[in-house]
């Protein structure tokens, strides 16, 4: 099984690099944007309440990385989506894998293109002048973090596609993201988001997540954020691949 | 000149029949600027709070942002539509028909100022139940008419891109435009608080301008500098990128 | 005046690609003009060009006494155009569409809805013109595109491989309605794959393979140029076939028999032939079981010019032969 994930895991890479179409919104949207809210609102720091910082720029990078890492999660639903449209899927199911590595190796890809957005953003985030105040170990930290929430959400993309069965439906989904990234503390810091942002916040699992990712850049590793980032990254992970395996049951038994 | 407006008037009845007879296609236009403004609201809400801020609150300050977001995006949509017209074919037969390529432009744009004032009522109405400050009569009239301008502005930089890439995969050029031609200007902030790399092109980006004339009315009173400034730079905008787009269309199958 | 005149018409795409590598031709007015090959021959990159859809990289092109690079506008008000796909909004009503193409081609506003209605009835969509086209037949879907490409009269009108991928009865609704159109004094470019369509409507026939024209004239000149009919025979008895191969030999030279046929024979007379030899043959004591009179074909022209069969040659409808599978006594 691991084996035929892997090879699928290998073409999902492949053709994904093929279509810069569909890799370039997972970068060049979240960076404008860290852009733009670096630059806009890089005063915000002064607030009351607002954590100690280097610079507004290491407190974003959580934010961009997070969303990156939740358009990579639709991405890789629309591209499972158009392979059941287009009956590369059909194809797989009738060989003689074992059908849960064709979800598998979809998933697998996304911890990859996960790696990738995190390591991209540090890059540019260093580039521009951020620190990561934890050092290598932090790096290592945001980058574990990063990629658990990553293959999450990919898992969570394919469980969609494979219930929703079209394109054009998992891309619906673009506005939910940053639905959830606007009441989460991705952004600001949770007790200074408004009313009822706050309160939400408090309950989003991808609060936790980028507090964990947030937390070695902007200061040393505190164990409990981290831990916490941790244990909703992997909770997003083990939920996502559940439900996937579970979706991909009930597509077979529809067959 | 007659027929050149009755084309016109054919192809906007075209353009307008999608959002008419495909009940969900006006959605993702609205409901982008929408999560936008609520959500911006939300999470950025205290950075009002900030010495400078000429804005009751955030929100109050963002709507213009997105209004103009919105018809932006209704814009961009345009040029998705036209890819699409070429990639099935029926591009084709709108070139084969007598009428001037400005007039088959025109017809193509047009409905996207039209369009515009969709997600632009709705974003507006949303913003005065959240207790937005209503802008007075002239206010609002300023700033749906520059979203209108706004809208007609990415039309034709998205025909531009379409005509070029002529498939519908290049919806990302032409949504990303939209993007920093909107929010690299004074969209979250008065400009003395920008980041001074973010001041120098909101001073330099036209659109500036057009966000300061659509927010006037909510921050402040309507004055005549704010607005002919407003006007002259989306006329600019109109101006380059619809002579860019004639071209264009004049240079496609050649 | 020619309705369409062309003189070392060229257009080669970036990269070197010389998709039509410099024709001649001359369509005369109300003339239906054929022009048949393979996929990839130039046929579509040929009508685009006529269309003022691509500009033509040499040579030129006179299209209802207008120059296609110099003058496309004054071009576009005489042409209808019915491309391959019948490009269409399947979100309006055949009726709108209609309304709109004639806006489009400047009629008067007060003659727009008439115009539309007698179109829509002309091509037999009545029933159908208040309802969206996304929910036509394909057949349906073509006979609208037409009708869109008729909607202002034009004198020249261009149909590329208009029946391809239809159903036989709409195909053969579409050759009506052609011939209809050249009776009416239409100049007709049709563009095709299939031997039979080309056969059946062309007055002449252009035959273009790899971006230049391999052969020119009508049907019946283009088919006389590559042999006479002949016809092919089963006996009921093989035991003697020398001796029947000479009686056949007064009525035309023998020839390879097809698969499962013990005899073939040219015969310049065609079907005015078979009596005498099935007369002859009988006189002879030989009885024939089967006898079919084979037309030389338009691919058997193209083989001729370029060595290598038509793809229509295999998916066309069946040619015009006169089969005759009972024995004849």
């Amino acid at each position: 099984m691991l084996r035929a994930a892997v090879a699928l895991a290998r073409r999902s890479l492949r053709t994904t690099l093929r279509r810069p179409q569909f890799l370039a919104p997972l970068l060049v949207f979240p960076s404008l944007f860290l852009a733009i809210n670096t630059g806009g609102l890089h005063r915000s720091t002064d607030l009351p309440g607002f954590p100690h910082v280097h610079g507004f720029l290491d407190f974003q990078l959580a934010a961009a990385m997070c969303q990156s890492l939740m358009l990579g999660g639709v991405g890789a639903g629309i591209a499972t989506a158009l392979e059941i449209e287009g009956g590369f899927f059909d194809r797989l199911v009738a060989s003689p894998i074992p059908r849960v590595s064709i979800p598998l190796g979809r998933i697998m890809a996304g911890a990859v293109i996960a790696a990738v957005q995190v390591v991209y953003f540090l890059a540019l985030g260093l580039i521009f002048g951020a620190h990561i105040a934890a050092g290598v170990p932090g790096v290592l930290m945001v980058l574990l973090i990063g990629i658990a929430t990553g293959t999450g959400f990919a898992a969570l993309g394919v469980m969609l596609a494979l219930r929703a069965r079209s394109a054009s439906t998992v891309q619906g989904i673009f506005p939910l993201v940053f639905v959830v990234l606007f009441v989460s503390s991705a952004f600001f810091p949770r007790k200074l988001l408004s009313h009822p942002a706050d309160w939400v916040a408090a309950y989003n699992p991808l609060s936790y997540v980028a507090d964990g990712i947030r937390d070695p850049i902007i200061s040393s590793i505190t164990a409990t954020t981290v831990l916490e980032g941790l244990a909703a990254a992997l909770g997003i992970a083990a939920a996502g691949i559940g439900l996937s395996v579970v979706a991909l049951r009930g597509r077979l038994r529809e067959a | 000149m007659n027929q050149s407006f009755r084309v016109v008037v054919a192809l906007s009845r075209r353009a307008l029949n999608e959002i008419l007879r495909v009940p969900g296609a006006a959605i993702p236009g609205i409901l982008a600027p929408t999560i936008f403004l609520i959500g911006l609201s939300g999470a950025f809400g205290k950075a009002a709070q900030l010495p400078g801020f000429h804005a009751s609150d955030f929100t109050t300050f963002i709507v213009p942002v997105s209004i103009l977001q919105g018809a932006g995006f209704t814009g961009a949509a345009t040029g998705v539509n036209l890819a699409r017209d070429i990639e099935q074919g029926w591009f084709d037969r709108l070139l084969v028909c007598p009428a001037p390529r400005v007039t088959l432009l025109a017809g193509i744009v047009s409905s996207a100022a039209l369009r515009s004032l969709l997600p632009a009522s709705f974003v507006f109405i949303v913003a005065l139940i959240m207790g937005v400050h209503w802008p007075g009569v002239d206010g609002l009239v300023i700033a749906f008419v520059l979203a209108m301008g706004l809208a007609t502005v990415m039309a034709f930089w998205s025909t531009i891109i379409a005509l070029r890439f002529r498939t519908q995969q290049a919806a990302p050029l032409m949504q990303v435009a939209n993007f920093i031609a909107v929010l690299f200007t004074t969209s979250y902030a008065p400009k003395d608080l920008l980041a001074s790399w973010l001041r120098t092109i909101a001073s330099i980006n036209p659109v500036t301008h057009v966000l300061d004339g659509a927010r006037q009315g909510f921050v402040g009173a309507v004055t005549w500098h704010t607005t002919w400034q407003a006007v002259v730079s989306i006329l600019g905008l109109q101006l380059v990128l619809g002579a860019l787009a004639v071209r264009s269309l004049r240079r496609f199958g050649v | 005046m020619p309705a369409i005149e062309v003189q070392g018409l060229e257009r080669v795409f970036k990269g070197g690609l010389r998709a039509v590598a410099g024709i001649d031709l001359e369509v005369a007015a109300g003339e239906v003009y054929g022009f048949l090959g393979p996929n990839g021959a130039g046929k579509t990159t040929t009508v685009r060009m006529l269309v003022t859809l691509l500009r033509p990289t040499g040579g030129r092109a006179l299209v209802a006494g207008y120059d296609v690079a110099t003058e496309p506008h004054k071009v576009r008000k005489r042409i209808g155009v019915a491309l391959q796909e019948a490009a269409l909004d399947m979100l309006m009503t055949g009726r709108e569409l209609m309304e709109l193409q004639a806006t489009l081609h400047g009629i008067p506003p007060r003659d727009v809805r008439d115009r539309a209605a007698a179109l829509i009835e002309r091509v037999g969509l009545s029933q159908a013109a208040e309802r969206r086209v996304g929910t036509y037949s394909g057949g349906m879907r073509r006979r609208l595109d037409l009708a869109m490409a008729l909607i202002h009269a034009p004198d020249v009108l261009f149909l590329d491989e208009p029946t391809t991928g239809l159903d036989p009865v709409s195909r053969i609704t579409l050759w009506d309605e052609v011939r209809r159109l050249r009776d009416e004094g239409t100049t007709v470019f049709l563009t095709t794959q299939y031997l039979e369509e080309a056969d059946q409507l062309a007055d002449r026939v252009g035959i273009i393979n790899a971006g230049k024209i391999v052969a020119e004239g009508t049907p019946a000149q283009l088919k006389a140029e590559v042999g006479r009919p002949h016809l092919d025979l089963t006996l009921t008895d093989d035991a003697d076939l020398d001796r029947a191969r000479e009686v056949l030999a007064q009525f035309g030279d023998g020839r390879p028999p097809a698969e499962g046929c013990h005899l073939s024979v040219a015969v310049a007379g065609g079907a005015t032939e078979i009596a005498p030899v099935v007369r002859a043959l009988d006189d002879a004591g030989f009885m024939v079981a089967s006898l079919e009179l084979v037309q030389p074909t338009l691919d058997d022209v193209f083989v001729e010019k370029t060595g290598r069969h038509l793809e229509g040659a295999e998916q066309a409808p069946p040619a015009a032969a006169d089969p005759v599978a009972e024995p004849v006594a």
